[in-house]
């Protein structure tokens, strides 16, 4: 993690951490991978479109098109597996080792603890976030929340994938394996792994190119793109608008509380997220 | 001059009409053709409207005839009630007419009379088991309300690049068989049938024209639109895209080594279908093998229905109003928020 200053500066400017080098090319392996399973699986869902059999014979049509889907397939679910294990190892190393070393053995509870404070956990003040905003784009305020190092939107751009990613991935992989799972499991399930397949698929893919996609690129405070999926810093006016109590925090770590930005509900423009999570 | 004049005037037309008949005649006349009979219908807007007041097209598009499995049999073969020209309004044809091309194992006069025997054995016949005619018979298919003229689907199978007539294979033929045009025609004889003569895609757009008619399905208490529900599942999305490896209605509805017109109600014990017997149908060599036979209780005609699928329908029903509570409400706050931004520090009176 030292390799990564909280804070840089470059010209002058603040940039404040957001994502590893790890986590970027995971990310990117992600997001192209879904791209490719939206364009190779969307025109199987709708095949009767008119639009269908021009995107799929861009892929090869029906001999080629489901082998880059199966293979882009793969690929994501071996980085899910990555991922659970990076994940396992970041806690065990950052979160759990530290404690463990201050009061030895730690009891199953304890460790229930730390893994309900992970950034990335739901918890109440995400509710509260989510009243506030509410409050703020219905004029009953005009204070936006102050969001912690991760805001709701982005613990819902993570968590969503990973719900998706297990229940696309499973259904897929008993879909691709129909002779090996029927040996254990009946026939029907096939039917009911095509409609959590093709179903979960189409909602992750309006979430991701309607909610993911406005708050990363179309929103007019980073549009025509946020930056931070590539570079994994955010400019200082993005992190006080989304993150400004975790953003204050950080300024007084780092002894700059002189420098701290009013919260941004005290100046004109409104912006939204910064850059994408999972 | 006059007389010359005159004589042009009234030979221009009739030698423009003479050219015009020369150029439209085709330079080699099919040999089936031995009444001539596409002197007139080779003209592509032969028409009438008929007493029924339909609308009837008689034009042969030679081109295509010549490529068809009946290109050897001559007109008067099935239109046997036509003996003069010009003649009459012609009757129907009768697919089991005998015809002038003798099978050569047996050497009798070929008929496709068999095949009328085994489709009134079948699901399609029109009598029950105890002979009875069944109701609806009206809707039971007749031989042209599946086929029309089938074209010949040559199959190239010389290091299959191509599909289409082999050059090689018939290279082969040529070292026996000395007649050119028996050679090319015996040759699609051979291989169209060595593979399915239509694509899955035709197959099942032949099976809906009554299994996803509404009325018929309902009246003969069908518990699907089988088409439409085959649509639905791989498979039928697989034939949508023209791929020729996918099954279709009769890869699973025909018995093994058997033709279509045997084709078995799925209660009968013999039939592919009767649930002794599906499991075969999807674990056999060139499908699935080494499934499961359980993998055969997969629905393959499963409909969003609730009648038919309860269970589906509510796990589809889950689905839909999970995308629908997930996707509204994020959409009302991007709107809301695209408003917002036109005023950033209005608020409603009285509220800080």
């Amino acid at each position: 993690m030292e390799r990564y200053p909280i804070i840089k500066i470059k010209d002058g400017k603040k940039y404040f951490f957001r994502f590893t080098l790890n986590q970027r090319i995971q990310h990117f392996i992600l997001a192209v991978g879904v791209v490719i399973l939206v364009l190779t699986g969307m025109p199987l869902k709708f095949s009767s479109a008119s639009w269908a059999p021009y995107l799929y014979a861009l892929f090869g049509g029906i001999k080629v098109a489901p082998i880059i889907h199966k293979t882009a397939g793969a690929i994501l679910m071996i980085l899910f597996f990555f991922h659970i294990v990076y994940l396992i190892y970041v806690i065990r190393k950052f979160y759990i080792a530290p404690i463990k070393k201050k009061e030895g053995k730690l009891s199953t509870v304890r460790v229930l603890k730390v893994l309900a404070d992970q950034p990335l956990t739901p918890n109440l003040k995400d509710a509260k976030d989510i009243a506030g905003l509410m409050k703020y784009l219905l004029y009953m305020t005009n204070k936006r929340p102050e969001g912690d190092n991760f805001t709701w939107k982005e613990k819902f751009d993570y968590w969503a994938p990973f719900w998706g990613m297990v229940i696309i991935g499973f259904s897929g992989l008993i879909m691709w394996n129909k002779e090996l799972a029927t040996h254990i499991l009946p026939g029907w399930v096939l039917n009911f792994s095509l409609i959590a397949h093709s179903d979960e698929a189409l909602l992750a893919a309006l979430f991701l190119f309607i909610w993911h996609w406005y708050n990363v690129h179309f929103s007019i405070s980073v549009f025509p793109m946020g930056t931070v999926f590539l570079t994994g810093y955010l400019s200082e006016e993005l992190m006080a608008e989304e993150h400004y109590e975790y953003y204050v925090k950080v300024m007084k770590k780092a002894g700059l509380e002189h420098e701290i930005l009013p919260p941004h509900g005290a100046h004109g423009h409104e912006s939204a997220e910064g850059g994408p999570s999972s | 001059m006059t007389a010359l004049r005159r004589a042009s005037k009234f030979f221009l037309p009739f030698g423009i009409f003479i050219l015009i008949f020369l150029l439209h005649t085709p330079g080699n006349s099919y040999a089936s053709d031995i009444g001539n009979c596409l002197l007139c219908h080779k003209y592509a807007g032969m028409s009438r409207v008929d007493e029924e007041g339909k609308m009837r097209l008689f034009f042969v598009n030679e081109s295509i005839f010549v490529n068809s499995v009946h290109s050897k049999v001559k007109c008067e073969g099935c239109h046997t009630d036509i003996t003069e020209i010009p003649h009459k309004p012609a009757k129907k044809v009768d697919c089991l007419v005998e015809c002038h091309i003798v099978e050569p194992s047996t050497e009798k006069k070929f008929s496709h009379k068999d095949v009328d025997t085994f489709l009134a054995k079948s699901v399609h016949g029109t009598t029950d088991a105890s002979g009875k005619p069944k109701k609806y018979v009206e809707d039971m298919p007749m031989c042209k309300d599946c086929h029309d003229e089938p074209l010949y689907r040559p199959l190239s199978f010389f290091k299959k690049v191509r599909p289409g007539i082999s050059d090689a294979a018939l290279g082969r033929c040529r070292v026996c068989h000395k007649k050119e045009d028996f050679i090319y025609r015996f040759y699609n004889h051979v291989t169209t049938r060595l593979h399915k003569s239509r694509n899955p895609l035709n197959i099942a757009e032949v099976c809906a024209r009554c299994h996803d008619d509404e009325t018929i399905v309902a009246r003969h208490g069908l518990s699907t639109k089988a088409v439409f529900s085959y649509s639905e599942t791989f498979h039928g999305k697989a034939a949508r895209f023209l791929d020729e490896r996918i099954p279709d209605c009769l890869d699973c509805h025909v018995n093994k080594g058997e033709s279509v017109h045997q084709m078995l109600s799925h209660k009968n014990v013999q039939a592919s279908t009767h649930e002794y017997n599906r499991g075969k149908i999807c674990s056999n060599i060139d499908c699935h093998p080494g499934a499961s036979p359980k993998l055969a209780t997969y629905g393959v005609h499963s409909e969003f229905s609730l009648e038919q699928s309860p269970a589906q329908y509510f796990f589809t029903a889950f689905f839909i109003i999970l995308t629908g509570g997930t996707l509204l409400p994020l959409m009302v706050i991007i709107l809301l928020d695209l408003i917002r931004r036109f005023f950033p520090n209005a608020t409603i009176k009285g509220r800080k």
